[in-house]
């Protein structure tokens, strides 16, 4: 008889986490809750914003009769996810912090304090499918999130598991209410966790001196003024508070000069491009032996059809697009497939 | 599945009888008490009717009670309006006091007074503590974690002797005893010239009345900054329309636990032992937190050494048991509870410490119940 296998399932208090440990454990695997303490800000009037996710996580725990446990990695989220953050907001680029949280913090912080601790193997509630360390769009389109995994490395995969990319979110739900979780009707989660009620906004204002600054449009006339450059993200269409007309969309800024330049016309070339450059590239399982990619920048963006070029020094690679594209935003990930196989990807450069 | 409610002092349910008494104010009887039409005023004498019934429970007159919206409100209104009244005081308030007297002391020059490990405030430091600048004195009447009765009496000697001192030698600041009564009503005696206190708070949730529903006792020839401007309502240290209802229940409520006081007392305390016992026998090695004489006969708290005292809350809590683990505002929170500190209990037996209180619907088949679950969850 072998050994019953033990995973540590990372629970947030929301239900795709309570899903997956209920599905484990029903499976036949020893699963013990691991509630992981992230960075928050302290603000007025929320005294300690994530207790009601803990006493949800926990209370699951109690329902399904398993451990729990209580990871802190407060001090190193802070610096790898959010100071990370802040400093590719202050050079002008549009961080994703999920992402960065699924490399440092979940598939590797996490994973190496739950091996060291007793885990053979580590779950979350993510939507998408492992085999083999290799890794999978997940069986709902609609919630697939492999944009945010693509930096997972192997080694990491092959200790995981992801029993939601079996399923779609409606079937999670229903699972949730057969197996009587207390978190079966919870709102989704929405946004950055730890930026939370605030939004990003009066977030960054907090860490960064911001200035107001021109707005400048497609014939070099001063549309209006913003609060600061930092706050745009190029590629946008954006409330820019110049007033009525039509939606202006965000095509470069300055940081510099504190300059945002916007457009009116969605036909205008510097919003298109037919070429993604990519920089910090992380292959899941190596480089691939075929040149034809499907490239995503956004979270569940459809999937666009390229042509792979690796630069000499392999640190760097370009896609050539079959067909043009609405302008990547400088600091997003772009991330390449074959079918329902995520290849890896990398950041979006200018 | 049973449902065994174990958490009276966090709130009650409210008496028949007091919802009966409150309805009309809602609908037949809704007016504004202030307006002039004859309707009105009959309103207005309910109020004052009610406003004697609670004065004659506490031994005081009709104008020494003001209405408040609940406990926290009659505690902020008794600190704030002495202490903005003197401002150049200081005052004492006891190291285990509710966060609505310890927050509004904040705001003030406060000392604590010490605790021993029973949980009861020490009066001899207490006298050490009063100086000349000593304008205010808040001491409990009960506990609401540990259920440990305060010496009030003994806390109101000393403070008459230091109003005869005062009045010797010239010294104008005078000085008072408030106590937070709000978890003693069911159980305990509340004449206040007995007690010997200045001013006292009461709380309608914790007494089977509508919750924001309380009272202060203003000793007369206690004055009061305002607190709360407007109308003048509350002889102006209150203002805003009264809320009629919650006034008529309040008022029936305290009678109705009054009138029940000497029997509920045995009764509980009848419980409170056979819970003890239970305990003993079949949890060996459990230890009871504060003074077991000096109590509140509905309050059980003990720590369970080696356990995590929110999940044991949340799985008695699956199986149909809801108790707590100290004051309901402290819950998962980094520090823990004040009290339990005060008393010398670690941080570590703090979090395995659980709170049970008692109240008039519980019966000894609820207290089987919570310690075999209790057992079998523990064992």
């Amino acid at each position: 008889m072998t050994k019953q296998k033990t995973v540590y399932v990372g629970m947030s208090g929301g239900v795709d986490s309570s899903v997956t440990a209920a599905l484990l454990k029903d499976q036949g695997y020893n699963v013990v809750g691991v509630y992981m303490k992230n960075w928050t800000k302290s603000l007025p009037g929320f005294d300690c914003p994530w207790k009601e996710d803990f006493q949800d996580a926990k209370r699951v725990a109690v329902q399904l009769g398993i451990d729990f446990k209580v990871f802190d990695f407060e001090t190193e989220y802070k610096h790898k996810v959010v100071d990370y953050m802040i400093e590719e907001y202050k050079t002008g680029r549009t961080p994703n912090p999920d992402i960065m949280c699924n490399q440092e913090i979940k598939f590797k912080l996490f994973l190496e304090t739950a091996l060291e601790d007793g885990a053979d193997l580590v779950a979350t509630g993510h939507y998408a499918k492992v085999k083999n360390g290799k890794l999978y769009k997940a069986k709902d389109d609609n919630k697939d999130q492999t944009y945010f995994l693509y930096r997972v490395t192997e080694d990491a995969l092959r200790k995981t598991l992801f029993p939601l990319g079996e399923y779609t979110k409606p079937e999670v739900r229903k699972l949730a209410k057969k197996f009587n979780l207390v978190t079966a009707s919870k709102k989704e989660s929405m946004g950055i966790c730890f930026v939370g009620k605030v939004g990003i906004k009066e977030f960054l204002s907090q860490y960064v001196e911001t200035m107001p600054g021109d707005i400048i449009d497609e014939n070099d006339k001063t549309v209006g003024q913003h609060e600061g450059a930092i706050f745009y993200t190029i590629g946008q269409r954006q409330g820019l508070g110049v007033g009525g007309g039509l939606p202006y969309y965000v095509v470069d800024k300055d940081m510099a000069s504190n300059k945002v330049y916007v457009t009116t016309n969605l036909n205008d070339k510097r919003l298109w491009t037919r070429k993604l450059r990519l920089i910090n590239v992380h292959w899941i399982n190596g480089r691939p032996a075929n040149n034809l990619v499907e490239v995503r920048t956004r979270h569940r963006a459809k999937c666009s059809v390229g042509t792979l070029y690796i630069a000499p020094s392999k640190k760097n690679i370009a896609i050539e697009l079959d067909q043009e594209i609405r302008a990547a935003t400088p600091g997003q990930s772009a991330v390449l497939y074959q079918g329902d196989l995520v290849l890896g990807g990398g950041i979006i450069t200018l | 599945m049973p449902k065994v409610y174990l958490d009276y002092a966090a709130a009650t349910p409210v008496d028949d009888d007091v919802l009966r008494v409150m309805k009309p104010y809602f609908f037949d009887i809704f007016y504004n008490p202030s307006a002039i039409y004859l309707s009105a005023k009959a309103v207005k004498n309910d109020i004052a009717m009610a406003r004697a019934k609670v004065a004659i429970l506490l031994g005081a007159k009709p104008s020494e009670i003001i209405f408040t919206a609940g406990g926290t409100e009659a505690n902020n209104i008794a600190i704030r309006g002495i202490m903005d009244k003197f401002p150049k005081s200081e005052m004492l308030i006891s190291s285990i006091e509710h966060e609505s007297v310890r927050e509004p002391a904040k705001d003030y020059t406060v000392n604590e007074i010490p605790v021993n490990k029973q949980g009861i405030a020490n009066t001899d430091k207490l006298k050490k503590m009063i100086t000349n600048t000593t304008a205010l004195v808040s001491v409990m009447y009960a506990n609401n974690e540990i259920g440990t009765i305060q010496p009030i009496q003994e806390i109101s000697k000393i403070i008459d002797e230091v109003k005869k001192y005062r009045k010797k030698n010239g010294i104008k600041l005078p000085i008072y005893l408030h106590t937070d009564a709000a978890q003693a009503p069911v159980y305990l005696q509340l004449q206040t010239h007995k007690l010997g206190v200045d001013l006292m708070t009461l709380n309608g949730g914790k007494i089977y009345g509508p919750k924001q529903s309380g009272i202060l006792f203003i000793k007369a020839g206690v004055n009061l900054q305002s607190v709360i401007k407007g109308g003048g309502q509350e002889r102006g240290i209150r203002s805003g329309t009264e809320n009629v209802p919650s006034i008529i229940g309040f008022a029936k409520a305290l009678d109705i636990v009054t009138a029940k006081r000497s029997m509920q007392l045995k009764e509980t305390q009848k419980l409170q032992e056979y819970f003890y016992s239970l305990i003993k026998e079949k949890l060996p090695g459990v230890i009871i937190n504060g003074s077991v004489k000096h109590r509140l006969p509905n309050n059980i708290h003990i720590t369970i050494p080696g356990t995590d005292n929110e999940r044991i809350l949340m799985e008695l809590d699956e199986r149909g048991v809801m108790c707590a683990t100290g004051s309901a505002c402290s819950a998962s929170n980094d520090e823990p509870s004040h009290v339990l500190s005060a008393i010398g209990i670690s941080e570590k037996d703090a979090r395995s410490s659980l709170r049970f209180t008692l109240g008039n619907y519980t019966t000894k088949q609820d207290i089987e119940y919570t310690v075999d679950i209790l057992t079998d969850i523990c064992l």
